[in-house]
């Protein structure tokens, strides 16, 4: 793996350089520059199709940035197809729309990319399958099919299911954004607990009683570029740029 | 008009002694059929055009021209060549049976691919990501995810396709094969009782075209047990 | 190929006669179509069952036996009748043209049937409220909401059905029919080229379907053109 991460300290997990991103013609991103250390917890907010998707979905190559620079621990993303599995078994996703396997029980939802990627033992696979369902509060459910459950209960199976490679990293892409309002908080219940024991997570997210309450930085997105990047606080009572102002007054009049 | 029923209870039994071969023609071309299928597709699928021109050329002539022609092209014409009387398939190409298995199988192939690509595509592009984000290989998602899911989408159609194979085979009998409907036919031309017999025969196809859809609708069941949002599983 | 020669005039009305058993046919599925549909949706139940009748046994029976039943039972039936007013007459058929152009439009009729109900009962209702609330009538609503709707999700299921018509009549040859297949058979005699022969059939046939499958994807397109999203 080529290793040019030289700035970055040893504790920087996700490190974005001048990072541009064209669809055809399109320019989805915008010099894009952004550092995670470990532990971080980052929220990304912004308009719809500002690009917040996009720049998570390069992180793990879902999609690929164009030009620039992505380094992930330390190793950068290229198009070797044995590194970037290597990098995702270490960056774990969580989807708007759950996307779990549905022709496989809970168990096997989460038993699989062990047993595949991790190449883990079956008893070894189901015991850390049964611990993070435990986590997420819905051991009960181990032998349904995604379809009985309720959409939070969908997507915390989709958070144990990324938990259960041990990732050094999760991105969370707008996972409350699918779910009736009451079954909101169930899931952020989950990320907050996971914030406090320490995972690095990078979150694009609406809720900003989320990101007041768990990030340490807030970074806002529009038309493909970061806008401002700031700790909640300042964000929240002091933003600078005009389009951030904008944005705030759209989304917290609601 | 008055139905013989002597005749029919006579010429039943005679007409399902042809069912044996009628069951061979259409289990053995849509096993095979079923496996050109799956290649047919894994060429489309694969990217390169010199695999994936080939298949669809044969898909184009293979849904675009009618199977008595393609049978009647394989069973009175390919002789015409003699390189194909000289080569080692001649001993199959030289029986009706044989020839009668090779059009059936290509033409299912054919149509049955074209299914399974439906089924592929409509598998949930999420879901694929969500293989991906989890390091599983092209490979893992092609077996574990695409496989299952598209398998359970191309069933009703598959089954549609399982049906008109079972019709297919009664063409067989215009190649000297005396399944089911070549009996039938050597009966009226010597009884001339064309509304006793073929009508008998009629129902016959049409009971085993009922069972055929009972299993497939329980297959289908089964496979749909995740589909369902409670109970059933 | 310079075997076929002295036959392509023979091919050529050959082919004519597939057009034209397709285009009789064609006119005959939509009509069965459209009757067994309306039946099962109406309701009658004496109807219902009728047309579940028709399609069980025309979807569950093979093309062939339905078209050799059409062609003899028809000659048995007809020949009767006739030497009732006429002892000497010996044998009078429905002609294999008809018998088989009857058949064909039976049959596929029977997989039109369904095509036909579930683009009608496809079309959205909040469409037909929507039609409604503005103050249109019935038949404006059927005319101007509900039939557009409808043409354009029956559309792919009935280019297939073209298709099966057209590789269909291939079947009518069977009972004498002299289309292509005919033609070949008769060329073959003389020839003694059976390949040759058979592929001019397979290209005539891989034309008309060749033809119908373009047809039908430009009207696909021109009927799907508000379904194409803004950009």
């Amino acid at each position: 793996m080529t290793n040019i991460a030289p700035a970055a300290s040893p504790e920087t997990l996700i490190q974005m350089k001048s990072v541009n991103k064209y669809f055809g013609n399109f320019q989805a991103l915008k010099n894009i520059n952004l550092e995670v250390k470990k532990g971080e917890k980052i929220v990304v907010c912004g308009p719809s199709g500002s690009g917040k998707s996009t720049m998570i979905r390069c992180i793990n190559r879902l999609e690929e940035h164009t030009d620039g620079h992505i380094i992930i621990d330390g190793n950068e993303l290229t198009d070797k197809v044995k590194d970037i599995n290597a990098i995702r078994r270490e960056v774990g996703m969580v989807f708007q729309s759950f996307n779990l396997f549905p022709h496989m029980t809970i168990l096997k939802n989460l038993m699989l990319a062990q047993r595949l990627v991790r190449k883990t033992s079956k008893a070894e696979a189901r015991e850390t399958a049964m611990h993070f369902l435990e986590r997420v509060k819905i051991p009960e459910q181990a032998d349904k099919y995604p379809v009985q459950l309720s959409g939070g209960q969908q997507q915390r199976v989709a958070i144990a299911r990324a938990l259960c490679m041990k990732p050094e990293i999760i991105l969370f892409d707008e996972p409350t954004s699918a779910l009736d309002p009451e079954m909101i908080n169930e899931v952020l219940e989950v990320m907050t607990d996971l914030a406090k024991e320490g995972m690095t997570m990078v979150c694009v997210t609406h809720e900003m009683g989320f990101a007041r309450s768990v990030a340490d930085r807030v970074i806002f997105m529009d038309a493909g570029e970061i806008v401002e990047e700031a700790e909640p606080e300042d964000f929240f009572l002091n933003p600078q740029n005009e389009r951030t102002q904008k944005f705030l007054s759209q989304i917290l009049t609601h | 008009m008055i139905f013989d029923f002597e005749l029919i209870a006579d010429s039943i039994p005679k007409m399902l002694m042809g069912i044996g071969l009628t069951f061979q023609l259409l289990f053995l071309s849509a096993i095979l059929g079923l496996i050109l299928a799956v290649l047919l597709l894994l060429m489309r699928i694969s990217g390169k055009w010199y695999l994936s021109w080939p298949a669809q050329v044969h898909i184009y002539i293979f849904r675009g021209t009618p199977i008595l022609v393609q049978i009647f092209i394989i069973y009175y014409g390919l002789p015409q060549f003699e390189f194909i009387r000289d080569s080692i398939f001649w001993p199959i190409l030289r029986e009706p049976f044989g020839c009668a298995i090779l059009a059936l199988t290509l033409n299912t192939g054919a149509y049955v691919s074209e299914i399974l690509r439906g089924g592929v595509l409509g598998v949930d592009r999420g879901v694929l990501e969500a293989g991906a984000a989890l390091g599983l290989s092209v490979r893992q998602k092609f077996i574990y995810l695409t496989v299952p899911i598209a398998a359970r989408l191309s069933l009703p159609a598959y089954s549609n396709d399982f049906i008109s194979l079972m019709k297919a085979t009664s063409l067989a009998s215009t190649i000297t094969l005396v399944d089911m409907t070549g009996i039938a036919r050597t009966i009226v031309s010597q009884t001339f009782a064309p509304y006793e017999i073929f009508i008998s025969l009629a129902i016959i196809y049409m009971i085993l075209t009922w069972v055929f859809q009972k299993t497939f609708g329980r297959i289908e069941k089964y496979l749909s047990r995740y589909v369902k949002p409670e109970g059933l599983a | 190929m310079e075997a076929v020669t002295g036959w392509w005039d023979d091919y050529f009305w050959g082919s004519v006669i597939v057009l034209q058993v397709f285009v009789c046919s064609l006119i005959l599925m939509v009509l069965f179509g459209l009757i067994g549909a309306a039946a099962k949706l109406s309701n009658n139940r004496f109807a219902q069952k009728l047309a579940a009748g028709y399609t069980v046994a025309f979807r569950g029976t093979p093309e062939i036996l339905v078209i050799l039943l059409l062609y003899f039972g028809s000659a048995i039936t007809l020949t009767a009748i006739a030497q009732v007013f006429d002892p000497e007459v010996k044998f009078v058929d429905l002609s294999p043209f008809w018998s088989g152009t009857l058949a064909i439009g039976l049959i596929v009729g029977s997989y039109a049937t369904e095509t036909f109900r579930g683009a009608f009962l496809g079309v959205k209702p909040g469409s037909i409220e929507a039609a409604r609330a503005l103050g249109m009538s019935n038949f404006q609503t059927f005319v101007y909401v509900r039939i557009p709707e409808m043409w354009r999700l029956a559309l792919p299921s009935f280019g297939n059905h073209m298709l099966s018509l057209i590789k269909d009549t291939a079947l009518i040859s069977i009972i004498g029919l002299n289309e292509t297949l005919f033609v070949a058979k008769q060329a073959i005699g003389t020839t003694g080229k059976p390949f040759t022969m058979y592929i001019v059939v397979g290209c005539v046939y891989l034309g008309f379907s060749t033809v119908i499958t373009l047809t039908v994807m430009w009207l696909e397109k021109y009927g799907n053109k508000h379904m194409e999203s803004a950009r």
